[in-house]
């Protein structure tokens, strides 16, 4: 146990803050526990508002921009490797599986840093209409995204449930269950890379708790879910999303260009060609 | 009647730390030349001579692609992830030194350092993070049937932007698992032998990246051997239709990026005081040593004296001189040999009947300079109107009909660029159908960034550089 | 184009409307000019000449519902002598103040060349009836105000109102006689380059001896892109009439680094001619204190402090 007790908070808006409702949780790890904030409904309104800015602030960057964020992260936590090393010990893996895996996560976010000025290559295309018309498709991305996270120990899971959404511009609310404590301390590294506030918040909690306000938040525009859920979970989500036509999607793939595919909207464009 | 006139800012060249020989870069490495020939570069804007540089010979040539072939032996066994790493490495280190590098483009080339600072060295960067994205995802780029690199690449490149064109050939070639020999241009090699040292400092495996300097010979030599893979040449016409003859008898890559006449095409329902800005940037960036130079205005005759006398006003304002001056817009043209060919072609276009307009500027004692130069009542049938003069030239021609526009602008055996300026946008779509050439501007001119091909139709070359379709130049089907 | 000219700088409205047949601005491509020039580096006896030349060009300004004869004095004083202890600093061109005010900018200026600009027509929204602007207008004329600064009837532009737009300029114009009208465009308001360009050619044919950009009253007071499209509509109207307008930037513009870019703008687009109080001006209050700095900086080498200078 340290002697100075390190306190994760929520990371909401480039800020970081407790759960307005001043409750937490445990998660107890080999050398220490940690009390983390247990999100409320009100916590979720309040991340959805700066998501709704932090989505404005990143649309705004230039692709290229974006790839030299994403490459500015991995930066930072190549920087901070033991530290990473460390909570995934204590959370259960060896030594050797921790490093590994910390490496797969820098791999994954440079596929992704390099994905972010190129997908739209990938997706987007002129339309061979018949007529004297120039029909472009290109692609948008969504909005506000709500990714509940895997609960396995790993910083490359955490990191390929984060960066789908958020590549393809969308700002991501990051949720988070047991494995809080590795999401709470990558926030701290996201908070050092030039990432707008807002553009990516992390949370911690109980999806029980605010499934029901997520599902039916209408500035919410699509769910990952990128954690199991059970069937009534599944059902009652899906009847809550009905309402906005809210896009869900149960354990979409987390790399490779089909990863990206759920979180963008088509947009196509006609014009004449005359004199 | 004050004037306000502009003192000098001179960026300081104490940044840079030219040395006073220089060998070439093989095997990782700075190593002699076998040959024991060399050159001067020299500053153009002074003539001072800035270094010695090696002329590299046919063994020169001979030691890099051995060493290319060693260095693809590593290369090839590294994943896409690991070639990425080291590009983005380079990406960094050019950000993080682009003043030197952009103080030592301008004392070499004779580039504004507005430009070298503003445009060349932020677009060196943004190359090699566009391409570093690629080497891991390759998979992605296109939906054909394994695609693989064509392993040893000699690559030429020109004087006018030496480390931009170094980053167009080099990044694309390492992303997607190519190994390079490099060869500079005769006067501009300063930048290319600062980039070897990034190389050597990021730890690339030696003989993925090699430098030989040169001159002409050197090329030569560099396309004559018969183990490269492929070529890709960025230069003139003449040069590389001999490149194209040269390497008739082999099976091996070719891109060729060439000469050009571009025209800017100004409708009467242009915005005016923009296309005006346009056609000015069109031909007078870069002293107007651009390939897709704007150097044909092709105007409509009913706002020509409206356009032609805003063109002359703006021309006035551009500010001629020192390159290392940061108000500098017009730098110094880049060798005597360029001059003389300006000359050469102005003289010609005053003789064959055009109207010359210069602006008033006083030119300093040494160097190569020439002033911004308009012609106006010339003839498609004349030299300044056909010939690529690559200088601070533009030769006006004029058109009725929107049809008219296009036949002129056609009638070229160049197909680079061209500019479009009109509100119209079913126009501006009509007309880009219609036009022969590889990249065309609308409203706008002189735009580049890596996601986006380059290249030209007819004889402004073959291939393309840049984006998803520029992987292809460097990537072949299986057969 | 040959126009028939009513008085020295006015149009009729039928010319009026051919100048403004073409109003076609590419924003992407007029932004890039503006940043271009943005980029010239002004350094050492042109920075001084050039700060020289901001302070001369300034209206001191103070536009406040708590305004009072007391700070009248006050702002006067530093109008005539910004820097009392360097006497190498001109005074300022103008004060600018509510009509209200200006008997009193009058009494405290007499003995100096700085002039009183007065703001009228239901200054800043312009919302009222014509026959109450010309009103208001006369009330500062007779006051004694040396300039005039009026708004143009946005509701109508907005409407699509021209010839009525055109109209009341006309009429403020008559009244002003010698009195100098700058008329204000609030391009803030205006947002598309367009209009911009539509309402600068408008004021222009109108009579209007200035545009000026913004009343300094709305967040989005003047840009370098503004000033730049409005030398354009000066150049072109003085190539179509031999008449030349100034121009006044005004609204948020704070620090000598900003306002020296303005000054590139008109050196590079009209040339030296504007360079000058009758030519181009500075809307501004916290400038002055800035540039002050700036050419104490400039004699000594050392970074100042504002309470160095009297208060204004």
């Amino acid at each position: 146990m340290n002697e100075i007790k390190k306190t994760y908070k929520n990371y909401v808006g480039g800020k970081y803050i407790r759960s307005e409702s001043g409750k937490t949780f445990r998660i107890e790890l080999k050398n220490d526990f940690y009390e983390v904030p247990l999100t409320s409904r009100k916590d979720i309104r309040d991340a959805v508002v700066a998501a709704k800015k932090g989505f404005t602030d990143w649309q705004k960057l230039t692709p290229y921009n974006k790839t030299q964020i994403l490459y500015r992260l991995s930066e930072m936590l190549e920087g901070n490797f033991d530290t990473y090393q460390q909570i995934l010990q204590d959370s259960g893996l060896t030594k050797a599986k921790a490093k590994e895996d910390i490496k797969n996560s820098l791999d994954s976010l440079i596929w992704y840093a390099g994905m972010a000025d190129k997908w739209e290559q990938m997706t987007g295309n002129l339309n061979p209409v018949a007529g004297d018309f120039f029909n472009i498709s290109h692609q948008e991305s969504l909005g506000v995204v709500f990714t509940l996270n895997s609960s396995e120990h790993s910083l490359n899971n955490l990191l390929l449930n984060m960066l789908p959404a958020l590549t393809t511009g969308c700002s991501v609310i990051s949720f988070n269950e047991e494995n809080s404590v590795l999401a709470l301390k990558l926030a701290e590294d996201i908070n050092n890379s030039d990432l707008p506030p807002g553009a990516l918040n992390i949370m911690s909690g109980k999806f029980e708790l605010i499934i029901d306000d997520v599902s039916n938040h209408v500035e919410i525009t699509a769910m990952a879910l990128y954690k199991k859920v059970t069937t009534e979970e599944k059902t009652l989500i899906r009847e809550n999303a009905s309402k906005s036509l809210k896009r869900v999607y149960i354990t979409p793939p987390t790399i490779g260009l089909e990863a990206l595919l759920p979180f963008i909207e088509t947009k196509t464009v006609w014009h004449p060609k005359g004199r | 009647m004050n004037k306000w006139d502009y003192a000098e800012s001179i960026e300081s060249s104490s940044i840079v730390n030219i040395q006073k020989k220089y060998g070439i870069f093989i095997d990782g490495k700075f190593q002699s030349s076998n040959s024991k020939k060399s050159l001067k570069t020299i500053s153009p804007s002074t003539e001072e001579v800035l270094s010695t540089i090696s002329l590299g010979n046919k063994n020169d040539i001979n030691d890099a692609v051995q060493s290319a072939k060693e260095g693809l032996k590593i290369w090839s066994k590294l994943s896409g992830t690991q070639r990425a790493k080291y590009l983005f490495k380079l990406a960094r280190l050019i950000q993080e030194r682009s003043r030197e590098f952009a103080v030592l483009e301008s004392l070499d080339g004779g580039k504004p350092i507005k430009e070298s600072r503003d445009f060349d060295l932020p677009q060196v960067a943004a190359n090699f993070f566009y391409f570093a994205g690629w080497a891991d995802k390759l998979n992605l780029s296109w939906n054909t049937n394994g695609m693989k690199p064509y392993g040893v690449v000699g690559q030429i490149i020109p004087w006018n932007f030496p480390l931009l064109m170094l980053s167009w050939k080099v990044a694309p070639a390492l992303a997607t698992g190519n190994v390079v020999i490099l060869k500079p241009a005769e006067s501009t090699p300063l930048t290319a032998l600062l980039f070897a040292e990034l190389c050597e400092e990021v730890g690339l495996p030696p003989g993925v990246f090699n430098l030989v300097t040169g001159d002409g010979t050197t090329g030569a030599a560099l396309v004559q051997h018969p183990e490269i893979s492929k070529i890709a040449f960025t230069g003139s016409t003449g040069v590389g239709k001999y490149i194209q003859k040269e390497t008739a008898d082999r099976d091996i890559g070719l891109t060729l990026e060439l000469g050009g006449k571009a025209a800017n095409i100004v409708f009467n329902d242009a915005a005016i005081d923009q296309a005006v800005e346009g056609v000015v940037n069109g031909i007078f960036f870069n002293q107007g040593h651009v390939c897709c130079a704007g150097s044909r205005l092709v105007l409509q005759e009913d706002i020509h004296d409206q356009f032609v006398s805003k063109l002359e006003k703006r021309m006035q304002s551009l500010r001629v001189g020192n390159p290392l001056d940061k108000n500098t817009d017009i730098g110094a043209i880049n060798s005597k040999e360029q001059l003389d060919k300006i000359s050469e072609l102005v003289n010609n276009g005053v003789d064959e009947g055009g109207s010359i307009f210069q602006t008033e500027c006083e030119l300093p004692q040494n160097g190569f300079w020439f002033k911004p130069t308009l012609f106006t009542n010339a003839q498609p049938s004349y030299r300044i109107a056909r010939e690529e003069i690559f200088g601070p030239v533009l030769t006006t021609l004029t058109f009725r009909t929107p049809e008219e526009a296009i036949e002129i602008s056609n009638n070229t055996e160049y197909g680079l660029s061209a500019g479009i300026w009109t509100e119209k946008g079913s126009k501006i779509l009509w007309t880009a159908d219609r036009l022969q050439a590889g990249v065309i501007w609308a409203n706008t001119f002189n735009k580049f960034d890596p996601a986006s091909p380059f290249g030209g139709y007819k004889e402004s070359g073959f291939g393309r550089e840049g984006g998803r379709h520029g992987l292809l130049s460097y990537l072949k089907v299986q057969s | 184009m040959s126009l028939t000219k009513e008085s020295k700088n006015q149009l009729t409205w039928s010319n009026t409307v051919e100048l403004i047949d073409n109003l076609r601005v590419d924003e992407v491509g007029l932004k890039e000019r503006v940043a271009s020039l943005s980029t010239r580096s002004i350094k050492k006896e042109s920075k001084l000449q050039a700060l020289n030349y901001i302070i001369s060009m300034c209206d001191l300004t103070t536009l406040e519902g708590e305004d009072t004869e007391g700070k009248i004095g006050q702002m006067t004083a530093k109008a005539i002598n910004p820097d009392p202890s360097n006497n190498e600093v001109p005074s300022v061109a103008a004060v600018c103040v509510y009509p209200s005010l200006v008997g009193k900018a009058k009494e405290m200026t007499k003995n100096s060349n700085v002039k009183v600009a007065s703001v009228s027509s239901y200054f800043p929204s312009g919302q009222a009836s014509i026959e109450s602007k010309l009103l208001d207008t006369q009330f500062a004329i007779d006051q004694g105000a040396d300039e005039i600064d009026i708004v143009i009837n946005r509701k109508a532009f907005f409407e699509g109102d021209y010839r009525k737009m055109f109209d009341e300029i006309v009429a403020l114009k008559q009244l002003c006689k010698s009195v100098h009208l700058k008329t204000i465009l609030e391009v803030g308001e205006l947002r598309t380059y367009e209009n911009i360009k539509k309402a600068s050619l408008i004021s222009l044919a109108a009579g209007s001896d200035f545009i000026k950009t913004s009343t300094g009253k709305i967040s989005n007071g003047s840009s370098r892109e503004a000033c730049y499209l409005m030398a354009k509509a000066v150049w072109d109207y003085k190539e179509a009439t031999d008449f030349k307008a100034g121009i006044k930037v005004a609204g948020g513009i704070r620090d000598s680094k900003d306002a020296i870019r303005y000054l590139v703008i008109v050196n590079e687009e009209l040339g030296s001619e504007w360079l000058n109080p009758d030519y181009f001006r500075f809307g501004a209050s916290s400038l002055v204190d800035d540039v002050l700095k700036q050419i104490k900086k400039l004699k000594t080498n050392a970074y100042q402090s504002s309470y160095y200078f009297p208060r204004g």
